[in-house]
């Protein structure tokens, strides 16, 4: 009751906590790029599946940032515009390795459970 | 997250680009500039939102959040004061008490001295001294010949220093016009150099202001700051030391005030060798010095262990000089004589440590339980008004507080009381050590230091972590839908609650039965001690030395004479008499005797010292010691009659045992005097209360060949002070610049040595006082929160037809349960008490069923009193308003 969600599609899924994470390292192992930049790819590589939540992205920025997985710089963008380049240091390109590989074991897992129809026949039964 | 690298203006202009980006990329997707703006902000959504949530990642919002509490707090306490205060006080009395107590354990015991290496140092001592050598203490002071003989060699101790006091009390010094006393040591050239002690302003000694010695002083730090005001010119000033001219040539660092503990030495000069700065302020000794004298041990030895050695190698080197120079002046060990042996002691602060190590830890103990009372009692407290305050948080938790926010309200308040009741403790503590510094007659400086700083910190925070985690889970408890209860009488019982306070009252209870049982065993010792019989009437006793300035031995004894007389014909004097050494002052001159010419046999190892003391004429009537046989020194006795002496039961006993003693001969070890025995006393206390007596010896001052101090005894009608002023002029008479030494009660001065039992029993008292108005608020604050949240229950009862009689029994019933629980968990505790206690005790067994029945009457008296006013409150509740009070 507390939220009212007003997402006009309802294709868009809200991100797992700590998906974002590793997402925001996958993109830019790419190589450098601002915020705005982070979203849009999160976005169109996901097939438009995910919706990112600007406000928490730019904290989630901040955040690695500030456990130095990332570092950023003002820069000029390609169309002439001031932005914040964010770019993947050598301890946050070990983190998405690690995090990729977890989050692999994790979806697999599911797969398996959510795949087995004994499971759900049993359960029915 | 306390160092902030960006600033919240930073993050909004990428907010801001972020946009404007966006903006230009749908714009470039076909959409107006208009349109294309607005979607943009509508993709990112509430862009306050997210700023906010970066500022609130910082630092000053958890100051922030950190002052928001502390002011709730405040706020919160400032309605009900009385909790507040009583919780500040209760901490302030605790923490101070512990604080003060461990701070006089840290000057006394912990601290160590103020000299390099101070784990290198050692104190020298003898097992015994050989016969026929007088000495200040058996085993802590040697010759100077076996000082002489152990710093010229320099393979065990390099080097061996010495230090002697130039008095036994204090030493008359005179800077200007201004007399005065202080506590000053003769010290070997090496003594500053060799401890490694740093000094502020100046030298200190070199060998050879020892060798000529010079006529230089060096001043303690106290001692410039107390009496030159911190005068930087204050070297190449002249100190006058018994008239003797003493330059001061540097100031000691601070805190450095002799090698032992608890002392508080002035100043040091080099060893003199000339008659006015003897050791110890004494008269020569047959025109002998300390110096001169080889067989006066009066010295105390301290040492530096050479490189390298440990203290077995440096012993086994020392023992042969030792044994050595320990005869010098005495020829060969007589036969069966036991040698001196040599030992080498830790240098930390031996006297005090010996005097006050058990009773301090005792009160460390002691202190230590109330305090453990005061943080339960303040625990309990905390509770009550958290348990009433229950519905205050469950709407809080209702409103959307989480724990977090509720924990950090709780410990907004408890850092409020602890800081409050911490301040209000130190000053408390400061206070209080100068107080017990005074009272324990400790010089040395008391004042809390930072390992003191540190302690107390220590238990803040302890009492901090308490007092904030013991009260969360009560606040807990209750849960967001206790809100919704809306009856005072279902939303405030919980019967787990009510189980832990009863068991802390019960265990707070056993703590004040232990303390009970301390501080009635050594109040009752202190009791016993006052009450004992000194074996004679000090009542109208009073006592005051005289230290005239004479060289002969005639003119010595006519200055006596004259002074007896002078005092004697005052009015409202029975009787006067002099004596050397002051009664009740610790002291006693201690040697062997001969009897009938020879040493007397010591029947089955018993010792042979007997104690002895120079007195005038009337000097038993004068005390009102019985004389049991033949008679007292008269005025008769002198130069040129026949040496008489008189002896104590003691020494009838052991050295004429069946014989009559009247008639028989005593001398002195070396044989030089003989006495005829003219009179036997009964025994008395000599140099304090809690002796055993021992064989002693008096002898008549007229036929001893000395000069110098004495003191005066008088006994006189009415209160014995009031005399004092006549005496002063009749003193003055003879000699205007003559003062009164240190005039009191004979009274008083046997008081000053038990001035230790009386401090500890008199503090473990109050201890236990403090235990007892403690434990009684705890009992009193729970009592009165269970009977106002049971109102409503009570007034049910009453209003079904409970007696008043009833509802009062239940409450005390209560706490009479309460009382019998915690008596009987204090007891075992309290005998282990009693037990460690033993060696403080007089005349008290440490199992003494009146402390124990007191103890356990205090703690009962305590619980009824404290449960009458709620019992009361409960008796009078009305039924009808009871209800209705919802």
């Amino acid at each position: 009751m507390g939220r009212m969600s007003t997402q006009e599609t309802n294709d868009r899924i809200a991100l797992l906590q700590g998906t974002l994470d590793l997402l925001i390292l996958k993109i830019l192992v790419l190589g450098p790029c601002h915020g705005q930049g982070v979203a849009r790819l999160i976005q169109c590589q996901s097939e438009e599946v995910f919706f990112v939540d600007h406000g928490s992205l730019y904290l989630a920025l901040q955040r690695l940032e500030d456990k130095k997985w990332i570092r950023a710089k003002w820069g000029v963008s390609e169309n002439n515009r001031k932005a914040r380049f964010y770019s993947l240091t050598p301890k946050g390109r070990e983190q998405l390795t690690e995090k990729a590989s977890e989050w692999r074991r994790l979806a697999r897992a599911m797969g398996l459970i959510l795949d087995s129809d004994s499971g759900l026949q049993s359960e029915e039964a | 997250m306390f160092r902030r690298k960006r600033s919240p203006a930073d993050f909004a202009e990428e907010i801001k680009m972020h946009l404007e980006l966006e903006a230009d990329e749908l714009q470039s997707e076909g959409l107006s500039e208009e349109e294309a703006r607005w979607k943009a902000r509508r993709e990112f959504g509430n862009v306050r939102a997210a700023q906010e949530r970066f500022y609130m990642k910082g630092r000053w919002v958890n100051l922030d959040k950190l002052w928001r509490d502390l002011r709730f707090g405040l706020r919160s306490l400032r309605q009900s004061p009385g909790f507040a205060l009583t919780a500040i006080f209760t901490l302030a009395l605790g923490i101070g008490a512990n604080t003060a107590v461990f701070s006089v354990m840290n000057a006394v015991l912990l601290r160590s001295l103020p000299v390099s290496n101070p784990n290198r140092l050692v104190y020298l001592r003898t097992s015994n001294p050989p016969r026929g050598t007088g000495t200040i203490d058996s085993a802590e002071t040697f010759s100077y010949a076996v000082y002489d003989a152990l710093r010229h060699q320099d393979r065990g101790l390099s080097p061996v220093m010495a230090y002697v006091p130039l008095s036994s009390s204090r030493v008359a010094v005179r800077y200007g016009a201004d007399p005065e006393e202080a506590e000053g040591d003769m010290v070997s050239g090496t003594f500053f150099s060799g401890l490694g002690v740093k000094l502020l302003r100046g030298r200190g000694f070199r060998e050879e202001d020892e060798t000529n010695h010079a006529p230089i002083a060096v001043i303690s730090y106290n001692y410039w700051t107390r009496r030159f005001a911190r005068d930087p010119d204050v070297l190449g000033k002249t100190l006058f030391v018994n008239d003797v001219a003493i330059t001061i040539v540097g100031v000691a660092a601070e805190g450095f005030e002799g090698v032992e503990g608890g002392g508080s030495t002035d100043f040091w000069i080099p060893l003199q060798n000339r008659p006015e700065l003897n050791a110890w302020g004494n008269p020569l000794q047959d025109g002998k010095n300390y110096i001169a004298n080889q067989t006066w041990w009066c010295l105390r030895l301290v040492g530096r262990l050479a490189p390298g050695n440990s203290r077995m190698q440096a012993v086994a080197q020392l023992q042969p000089v030792f044994q050595r120079a320990a005869y010098a002046g005495l020829g060969t060990p007589t036969e069966g004589e036991k040698p001196p042996i040599l030992s080498l002691a830790d240098a930390n602060l031996s006297r005090y440590n010996q005097q006050y190590r058990n009773p301090l830890h005792m009160l460390m103990a002691m202190v230590g339980l109330v305090l453990l009372i005061a943080l339960t009692n303040v625990v309990m407290l905390l509770m009550a008004r958290n348990g009433v305050r229950q519905r205050e948080f469950s709407v809080r938790q209702a409103l959307g507080a989480g724990r977090g926010a509720l924990l950090r309200q709780l410990l907004a308040e408890s850092l409020i009381l602890v800081t409050a009741g911490g301040v209000l403790a130190w000053g408390f503590a400061q206070m209080a050590t100068r107080l017990l510094g005074r009272w324990a007659q400790i010089e040395s400086s008391l004042a809390p230091d930072r390992t003191v700083l540190l302690f107390t910190l220590g238990v803040l925070v302890i009492a901090a972590v308490l007092f904030s985690l013991a009260p969360l889970r009560v606040a807990m408890a209750g849960g967001a839908e206790l809100a919704l209860k809306t009856s005072a009488a279902t939303s405030n019982t919980d019967a787990g609650k009510s189980r832990a306070g009863n068991v802390i009252v019960a265990l707070q209870m056993a703590l004040c039965v232990v303390l009970l049982v301390g501080g009635g065993l050594l109040i009752r010792t202190l009791r016993n001690l006052e009450n004992t019989s000194l074996g004679m009437q000090t009542d109208g006793l009073v006592v005051f030395g005289v230290k005239p300035n004479i060289q002969s031995i005639p003119g010595g004894v006519a200055f006596y004479v004259n002074l007896m007389n002078k005092l004697r014909a005052l009015p409202g004097v029975e009787s006067v008499t002099i004596m050397e050494e002051r009664i009740g002052s610790w002291s006693s001159d201690n040697s062997d005797m001969t009897v009938d010419g020879r040493l007397p046999d010591a029947a089955n190892g018993s010792s042979r010292t007997v104690r002895s003391n120079v007195v005038g004429p009337d000097f038993f009537r004068t005390l009102g010691v019985p004389v049991l046989a033949g008679r007292d020194f008269a005025d008769s006795d002198t130069a040129a009659s026949p040496p008489v002496g008189i002896i104590n039961e003691q020494f009838a006993n052991r050295f004429f045992p069946n014989q009559n003693p009247l008639g028989h001969s005593i001398g002195t070890e070396d044989g030089r005097y003989q006495m005829t025995v003219v009179g036997v006393v009964r025994d008395h206390k000599y140099r304090s209360i809690d002796e055993e007596p021992i064989p002693m010896a008096w002898y008549m001052y007229a036929q001893i060949p000395m000069t110098g101090a004495m003191h005066v005894e008088m006994r006189v009608r009415g209160e014995p002070l009031a005399i004092l002023p006549s005496v002063r002029k009749a003193v003055q008479q003879m000699n205007p610049n003559l003062p009164l030494i240190r005039p009191m009660t004979q009274r008083a001065q046997y008081d000053l040595t038990i001035s230790s039992q009386a401090l500890f029993a008199r503090l473990a008292g109050f201890f236990g006082f403090l235990a007892v108005v403690l434990v009684a608020t705890g009992l009193y604050g729970t009592l009165a929160y269970r009977v106002s949240v049971r109102t409503a229950e009570i007034g049910v009862r009453m209003a079904v037809g409970a007696p008043r009689g009833q509802v009062v029994w239940m409450i005390l019933k209560g706490s009479l349960l309460l009382t019998a629980a915690g008596v009987v968990m204090g007891v075992p505790p309290a005998i282990l008490m009693g037990r460690a206690l033993t060696s403080s005790l007089y005349g008290v067994k440490p199992s003494d069923g009146v402390s124990y029945l007191l103890a356990v009457m205090g703690v009962a008296l305590v619980a009824l009193a404290a449960s009458a006013v709620p019992a009361a409150r409960a008796a009078s509740v009305d039924p009808l308003t009871a209800l209705r009070t919802e």
